[in-house]
């Protein structure tokens, strides 16, 4: 096995310095080989600390079976380097979402070469997991999310990757510049794995990921098919449009929520209260419109009216 | 002086906030003309010339411009992105959504997408409606209009404002969630107006701004008896491959002497690239085409792969340019 730290794309910036982006490859033999991207966003850091901790499991396997590696493991921890250095979600100076830049163009703007350096580089992988951590807003419990043209490929694969939500939704049109759509549209199969929360790193959601992206290497014969590992504890539920249910803010103020994360949750159920800091009154009380579970909780407490609170996939008990 | 409100919401731990508008004219007809500006927070330039504008109405609707009549009904709304423009951000600075990548909209949904559906409510029923924008403040646009995939009418309607260019440009997955394109979706005639940069006024493209959108009034049969002077503007219109960027292969400080709206020959310089460290020249930046300079960069910090300039030319040039519309307004 051979480890790689090196630059794959650069490009100059104003004073004296070089945007690099950083990959990490772990090369075993001339099996398939898979990518683990994230850091799109710069505040989500939940899929830095996945690429730590299969690096950890690479670097362990590399001392006691490194003929175990059959193909390529790639970690890409941060494609957006300016946006984590500087706590920004898009890409700084620009103010754009890169990832409503992809494919990008090796002649456009910074933004659409690291897409087009990205995309150049994720190019004939067997598999790509995009890992993001939804926004500094929500916590959401491990899923992946697949476009509704792509579901008949990426279901399979995503149902061994010991998450807990396969949700396949209708795309619109604007996604149709994220990296994902761009790699399945290329034929370059991509899931996109959601968990955790914007500028925090939530290590049992990721440690459930690592054990999901392991199996699925064993799976595609990137690493040997006797190559032990821990057990998948995660059979995902499959969500979409029609079985979730958004519940939005009626009015602005505090949310308290009094229900937890993936719970179950009845018709009717108090998931919370809006309450004012100006006064001691509940302005509001919030309640779960379906009998289900709540996958996905408001993080951060201050709302405007419309802000999403919650999410929650009809289930019958 | 009572307003209008295109929407009113509660804040968290302040006052009640609205997004008041101008209702302007008879007001038992349909509105004629909805003039939108203020989507994005910082484009300063179209809040502040609609909200003279709405004044200058007010008075002939008054009667204190003997004279002139305005014979149809305006709808006026400065700023859309209230918050945004007291705290100088281009995005709906709660949560950082921008409310032109919203459109349609939905009543029920998250907070921008709630405004985006009310400033389509208003704006569907007027005849005409027009939305005003800056570039961002890094770059600074010659005062046009821009169409998207526009019908002949809409074309024709692009000249009444009389500004010095207009600008077809490709319909892309990015703007499908614009204002003007949920017009066009709706059904309805619209069109996108870009003039200066954000952040500051810039009072010449303002005083231009000001004479279009009276002269499309009058065009239109809204205003009667204020024409002001025939603009000296001869007006350019340019197809969607008509439009060519002006690319930096070089980092550093880009300085330029040139203004919008002038002629350039092929090979003319469009400015110098120094190295941000040193100060030595890197690079003397030329336009390989001739054309309308529509465009240039005002920001000196360039990172590699940066626009310079963008030059509107009589012949096509190249690729559908929409890889450059990223990060400059609308």
């Amino acid at each position: 096995m051979r480890i790689r730290r090196e630059t794959f794309f650069s490009l100059e910036l104003p004073y004296r310095e070089r945007l690099a982006l950083e990959r990490t490859v772990f090369e075993g033999g001339p099996g398939p080989r898979v990518a683990i991207v994230s850091g799109v966003h710069g505040d989500e850091l939940e899929g830095l600390y996945v690429c730590h901790r299969l690096a950890a499991w690479c670097e362990a396997l590399e001392k006691t079976r490194p003929e175990a590696l059959l193909g390529q493991i790639e970690l890409y921890p941060a494609l957006n380097p300016l946006g984590l250095d500087t706590l920004t979600r898009s890409v700084p100076i620009y103010g754009v979402d890169l990832n409503r830049c992809f494919p990008g163009h090796a002649e456009g703007l910074l933004p659409h070469r690291l897409a087009h350096g990205a995309i150049d580089a994720l190019s004939g992988a067997a598999l790509v997991v995009d890992i993001h951590a939804s926004n500094v807003y929500l916590r959401e419990i491990p899923q992946v999310r697949i476009a509704r043209a792509f579901a008949d490929r990426l279901v399979p694969l995503a149902r061994g990757m010991n998450l807990d939500v396969i949700w396949v939704h209708e795309a619109s049109t604007v996604l149709e510049h994220t990296i994902a759509h761009s790699l399945n549209a290329a034929g370059v199969p991509c899931l996109v794995v959601e968990m955790g929360v914007g500028m925090r790193v939530t290590p049992r959601f990721a440690d459930q990921v690592v054990i999901g992206i392991l199996h699925a290497c064993r799976r595609l014969g990137v690493l040997a098919p006797d190559v032990e590992l821990e057990s998948a504890t995660h059979a995902p539920l499959v969500a979409h449009d029609g079985n979730v249910h958004y519940v939005n803010a009626e009015l602005s103020g505090l949310f308290v929520p009094d229900a937890a994360h993936w719970m179950a949750v009845g018709r009717g159920q108090r998931l919370g209260r809006i309450v004012s800091p100006l006064g001691g009154e509940a302005l509001a009380e919030v309640r779960s419109p379906v009998e289900g579970l709540l996958f996905t909780l408001r993080e951060y407490p201050l709302v405007y009216e419309g802000s999403l609170l919650a999410r929650i996939m009809e289930v019958s008990r | 002086m009572s307003m209008p409100t295109l929407l009113h919401m509660t804040a968290p731990s302040r006052e009640d906030f609205d997004i008041p508008y101008h209702d302007i004219g008879p007001a038992h007809e349909a509105p004629r003309v909805a003039l939108v500006a203020g989507l994005h927070g910082d484009e300063l330039n179209g809040v502040f010339v609609l909200s003279r504008l709405a004044s200058f109405l007010r008075r002939i609707a008054g009667g204190a411009r003997p004279g002139a009549e305005l014979r149809g009904r305006v709808i006026v709304v400065p700023a859309v992105n209230v918050l945004g423009v007291n705290v100088r951000s281009r995005a709906w600075p709660f949560d950082g959504t921008d409310v032109n990548r919203m459109f349609p909209g939905y009543a029920s949904g998250e907070t921008t997408q709630r405004i985006a559906d009310a400033v389509l409510r208003l704006t569907l029923a007027a005849r005409w409606r027009i939305d005003l924008h800056s570039s961002n403040a890094d770059f600074e646009e010659l005062p046009q209009v821009r169409l998207y995939q526009p019908s002949d009418e809409e074309r024709e309607a692009a000249r009444w404002l009389g500004l010095p260019a207009i600008v077809e440009r490709p319909e892309s997955a990015t703007f499908a969630a614009t204002l003007v394109s949920a017009w066009r979706t709706q059904g309805g005639r619209g069109l996108a107006i870009q003039a200066g940069h954000a952040g500051s006024l810039q009072s010449g493209h303002c005083e231009r701004l000001f004479r279009a959108l009276l002269d499309f009034l009058e065009a239109e049969g809204v205003l009667w008896g204020v024409r002001l002077a025939e603009s000296e503007d001869s007006v350019h219109h340019f197809g969607p491959r008509q439009a060519f960027p002006v690319i930096s292969e070089h980092a550093g400080w880009f300085v330029s002497r040139l203004k919008v709206g002038q002629w350039l020959r092929a090979g003319d310089r469009v400015g110098f690239v120094y190295d941000g460290f040193s100060g030595e020249q890197r690079a003397e930046a030329k336009t390989p085409v001739a054309g309308l300079l529509s465009g240039i960069r005002r920001q000196p910090l360039l990172c590699e792969g940066d626009l310079l300039a963008r030059i509107l030319t009589g012949d096509e040039v190249g690729e559908v340019a929409e890889t450059y519309l990223m990060g400059h307004g609308q």
